[in-house]
């Protein structure tokens, strides 16, 4: 059981870090705002969070994280206040440019070794760090929820115009979540970068932010739970593919991609609320007449 | 249920066991009799590093088969998918050290991946042997459970680039290399320093994406100076598009390359424009030495083009062999560590292999020059 | 320098017929087709499967190719497209299950061809050079260009002229209004995937003609470039993203030559950048970009 366990460590912290990553992008989607700049947030959380403790390895951890998780907060601001006058998918191009950007400075940054990034991090994170972020994270959204300013966020998702009329300060309360996301996805970056020893820039880029939306939109983001179920779901399968590939006796390949695709397909086709949905549509289902 | 939403199901059935039907007809890799040793071989299998990793999947499995030919401990291999990413690298190792208790592990195919990886088979002393990573650090310095196998660029260029310049006699240079690659960066700082010890004079510098299909920019500017040779870190995809764009631009200088360069594939994909193209690699395809000819015998039996990354898997399990035998047939996993530690001018398709005193790889490089289609060695 | 504005035509030629697809799409539905450069990919591989192993000449292997191109934009409307329609949030789970049918294809040319990368047999299309002035341009580099522009100036034809074109317009303006009318909108938008995906394909094939180098992952890098374009052009504007494909072929090659290749991403990101903060309608978009 122990040895099941130890297999599987890995897999709990990613589970926990693409829970991070996905309330990150879920913070500006609730919002009504699709940003995709989280990899590159993420990626200034990572190098920042590496670069201290290589450079200053006495400097607490929680520092560390703190200080990863503030970098990518602060570019958040001036970055938010041009972009976040532009509607719907421009909004989501612009920031795809700016997380291709970031990338690309440490893909030709000397400093950091260009490509081959930064090595030898010693291993900072344990699993209970993950939990304990990312249960403050999830507390922290839950009780925006209910809140007045949940409920802004809510007008302002359903119609910014309107909420606008009736007071809402929407340019800060957008840039506000903007920052809240980046913050969020630098801690997931200090995290990882503490847990698998390594940065390099190939980890942050165009596919990374995908995968958080996905993560993000197949848990469902009607409830603030629902990107941390989508990240554990999608997260597991692909080990959940190798096994049952393993134990059908099929050669590991370009299958599990596929079958990735497949099921992210008919999730988003067949369940548009999400994962968290399923328990209603069940419910929904067994009260219909025979 | 409207009509497409009756129609998407079915369809997406239909794709899905369409390629179902073509994985099952795949072989599992070998299973041993009974006894011997368990090896966890982490490959990137898809992902962008997937050309590799299938050649080396080739490599190893028919080294298996040839080992297990021989008698003496049966090996076998469990193969897995990163899928080239860290993430994946990291649960595949953690599964092999605890789930399938393997003896050792042999991979992964990317040097970010092993950085990524390697520290968790030191933690928990299961020996890693290394058969594609070349970065100069971040590998071997790890720990002592790090072996590689892979000739590191600097063990390679320099030897190559003298060896080329007695024989081109050139001055100047213009350079190209991917920068966003580990391999082809560490190998532009090892071809930066060669040249600067040669005294070559270096007219520009131009670098690459490895996405990018298009170098006519680069090439335009690099040509343009009129350098003696171009100088090219690529991998073998790109080398073929580089070399071929640069014949259609109208140059027809020397162009002098790495590692990356080693592979049929360049040549089959670059045609013509391989004529002529000298390579420092660590794998001379054309020894006759028994060992090689074995490979290429072997490799040729499976249906797949030996290359660079299946000789270096080749060679990586034929090593591991070697260390079980060299501990008195034992295969735990301290027992293949000491026996790492024991190999001495085995004979490989690398040619005599030995380790270094920091456990990375020693052999003889070669230079190679394409002549007729096929690489050949420069005396 | 003549040689680099050369250069930069003809890589401007290959985004520019790739965009058009991408910003017909959009322009119609609203929604960004991730899986656009899976289909130029996939195109480029039946190509390649005629010419290498069916043994067809170019002439026929193309039109087969941007044909096959068309037919999986159909299969690809009906199995991720066309189940969204009507739902409010169809902007993102369209992002999302085109890029899962992206995911998909890439899997399935994967399976299918292998990793590797291949390219088109010798002799596929004949090697001459053409001197132009001090440049020099391969008769195949004038050859797709002059067959991106072909294409691109038939599309506009098609657009502007036939009843089919006037349709896809009509539902690109209003699909409520265009149904009122009597057009048949789940045609038109069937026929505008058609189009748009003949056209992705066609640009693969020309790319793997042009750059000897077909593999499922070679849709990745034109990907990004290929947004960058159809912002600078103006979303949904077929001769913005013409002329967007242009400049950017052009502003690239001239980054390479003037600042370093290392910059040559960077500049297409901040080109787009800037576009979208100072003018995010680009060049010819009619689309409202802002809120305000």
């Amino acid at each position: 059981m122990a040895d099941l366990f130890l297999a599987y460590q890995s897999l709990f912290a990613f589970v926990g870090i693409n829970a991070l990553l996905a309330l990150s992008v879920y913070a500006t989607l609730c919002c009504g705002q699709l940003s995709l700049a989280n990899a590159g947030f993420m990626a200034l959380g990572a190098y920042t969070g590496a670069l201290i403790t290589l450079r200053a390895p006495s400097v607490p951890f929680l520092f560390v994280l703190a200080a990863a998780a503030l970098v990518p907060a602060l570019v958040a601001v001036p970055l938010g206040l041009p972009v976040l006058r532009l509607r719907g998918v421009f909004l989501a191009i612009a920031t795809v440019g700016f997380g291709e950007v970031v990338r690309l400075f440490f893909v030709n940054w000397q400093f950091t070794n260009g490509a081959m990034g930064l090595v030898a991090i010693p291993q900072r994170t344990q699993l209970w760090t993950i939990a304990l972020a990312l249960a403050v994270a999830l507390f922290a959204l839950g009780r925006l929820h209910g809140s007045r300013t949940g409920y802004a966020l809510e007008a302002i998702r359903e119609d910014e115009t309107a909420a606008r009329t009736m007071g809402i300060y929407t340019t800060g309360h957008k840039l506000a979540m903007l920052a809240a996301g980046a913050a969020l996805a630098g801690l997931a970056g200090g995290l990882e970068a503490h847990f698998t020893f390594m940065v390099a820039p190939n980890g942050y880029g165009f596919g990374r932010v995908v995968e958080m939306l996905v993560q993000a939109v197949v848990g469902g983001t009607a409830a603030f739970y629902g990107p941390a179920v989508g990240a554990a779901f999608l997260t597991v399968l692909p080990e959940a593919l190798r096994e049952a590939g393993a134990r059908l006796g099929l050669a590991p390949g370009p299958f599990r991609l596929l079958l990735n695709g497949a099921i992210l397909l008919a999730v988003i086709l067949y369940l548009p609320n999400g994962l968290v949905s399923l328990p209603a549509t069940f419910r929904r289902r067994a009260r219909r007449p025979a | 249920m409207s009509v497409a939403r009756r129609w998407s199901l079915p369809l997406l059935l239909l794709l899905v066991s369409a390629a179902c039907k073509k994985e099952e007809a795949q072989p599992v890799a070998a299973s041993p009799a009974g006894g011997g040793a368990v090896i966890g071989a982490a490959l990137s299998l898809t992902g962008p590093a997937a050309v590799y990793g299938a050649q080396q999947r080739a490599g190893i499995q028919a080294a298996v088969e040839e080992v297990n030919a021989r008698g003496g401990a049966k090996l076998s291999v469990i193969v897995e998918d990163d899928a080239s990413t860290k993430e994946q690298g990291i649960t595949v190792f953690q599964k092999f050290i605890n789930r399938d208790k393997v003896s050792a592990i042999i991979g992964p195919t990317l040097s970010n991946t092993a950085s990524a990886a390697d520290p968790l088979a030191q933690a928990a002393q299961v020996p890693v042997l290394a058969i594609s990573n070349t970065a100069a650090t971040g590998i071997t310095d790890i720990g002592n459970y790090i072996w590689r196998d892979s000739l590191m660029e600097a063990q390679v260029i320099p030897g190559a680039f003298k060896k080329a310049q007695e024989k081109l006699h050139f001055k100047t240079a213009g350079v190209l290399y991917g920068n966003d690659d580990v391999f082809t960066k560490a190998g532009y700082d090892v071809m930066q320093k060669a040249l600067q010890d040669l005294g070559v004079k270096v007219l520009g510098t131009q670098t690459f994406a490895k996405p990018d299909r298009d170098y006519n920019a680069q090439l335009t500017e690099l040509t343009a100076a009129k350098p003696d040779v171009l100088v090219v870190s690529a991998l073998a995809d790109n080398a073929a598009a580089i070399v071929s764009q640069a014949r259609q631009r109208g140059w027809t200088g020397p162009i002098l390359g790495g590692n990356g360069f080693n592979s049929p594939a360049f040549i089959k994909n670059a045609g013509a424009a391989a004529e002529g193209v000298m390579v420092g690699t660590s794998w001379n395809s054309s020894s006759q030495e028994p060992a090689n000819q074995k490979f290429l015998a072997n490799l040729k039996k499976a249906g797949v083009n030996p290359d660079q990354f299946s000789a270096q898997a080749y060679t990586g399990v034929l090593i591991l062999a070697e260390a079980i035998q060299q501990s008195g047939g034992k295969t735990g996993r301290a027992d293949i560590e000491a026996g790492l530690g024991k190999v001495k001018d085995l004979d490989t398709p690398l040619g005599k292999f030995s380790f270094t005193p920091s456990r990375d790889a020693q052999h003889e490089p070669s230079v190679q020059q394409v002549k007729d289609g096929k690489f050949q060695i420069v005396q | 320098m003549g040689q680099q504005v050369l250069n930069g035509i003809f890589l401007g030629s290959i985004y520019a017929l790739f965009a058009v697809g991408y910003t017909l799409v959009f322009g119609v539905l609203d929604i960004l087709n991730l899986a656009h450069q899976a289909v130029f990919m996939l195109a480029a591989f039946v190509a390649l499967a005629l010419v290498a192993d069916a043994h067809l000449p170019l002439w026929v292997a193309l039109p087969a190719a941007v044909l096959a191109g068309g037919l999986i934009g159909i299969v690809l409307e009906r199995i991720a497209f066309r189940p969204l329609r009507g739902r409010s949030d169809s902007n993102i789970s369209g992002l999302i299950s085109s890029l899962a049918m992206a995911t998909v294809f890439e899997a399935i040319a994967l399976e299918i061809f292998g990793p590797d990368t291949s390219r088109f047999p010798q002799g596929t299309f004949p090697d001459r050079v053409v001197r132009l002035g001090g440049a020099t341009a391969s008769l195949l580099q004038l050859c797709i260009v002059g067959i991106s522009v072909l294409l691109m100036a038939l599309l506009t034809l098609l657009l502007g002229r036939t009843r089919l074109g006037r349709q896809i317009r009509a539902v690109a303006e209003s699909p409520r209004a265009a149904r009122i009318l009597g057009v048949n909108v789940d045609r038109a938008i069937a026929f505008a995937f058609f189009l748009s995906s003949a056209l992705g394909g066609a640009a693969g094939v020309l790319f793997g003609l042009a750059f000897n180098s077909i593999s499922p992952d070679v849709g990745r890098g034109v990907e990004l470039k290929g947004l960058a374009v159809i912002i600078l052009g103006g979303m949904g504007s077929v001769p913005g993203a013409v002329m967007a494909g242009f400049a950017l072929g052009l502003v690239e090659v001239f980054t390479v030559a003037r600042l370093g290749s290392s910059f040559r991403d960077v500049v297409s990101f901040a080109v787009l950048f800037l576009v979208l903060i100072a003018r995010p309608r680009g060049l010819f978009g009619r689309a409202a970009a802002r809120e305000a």
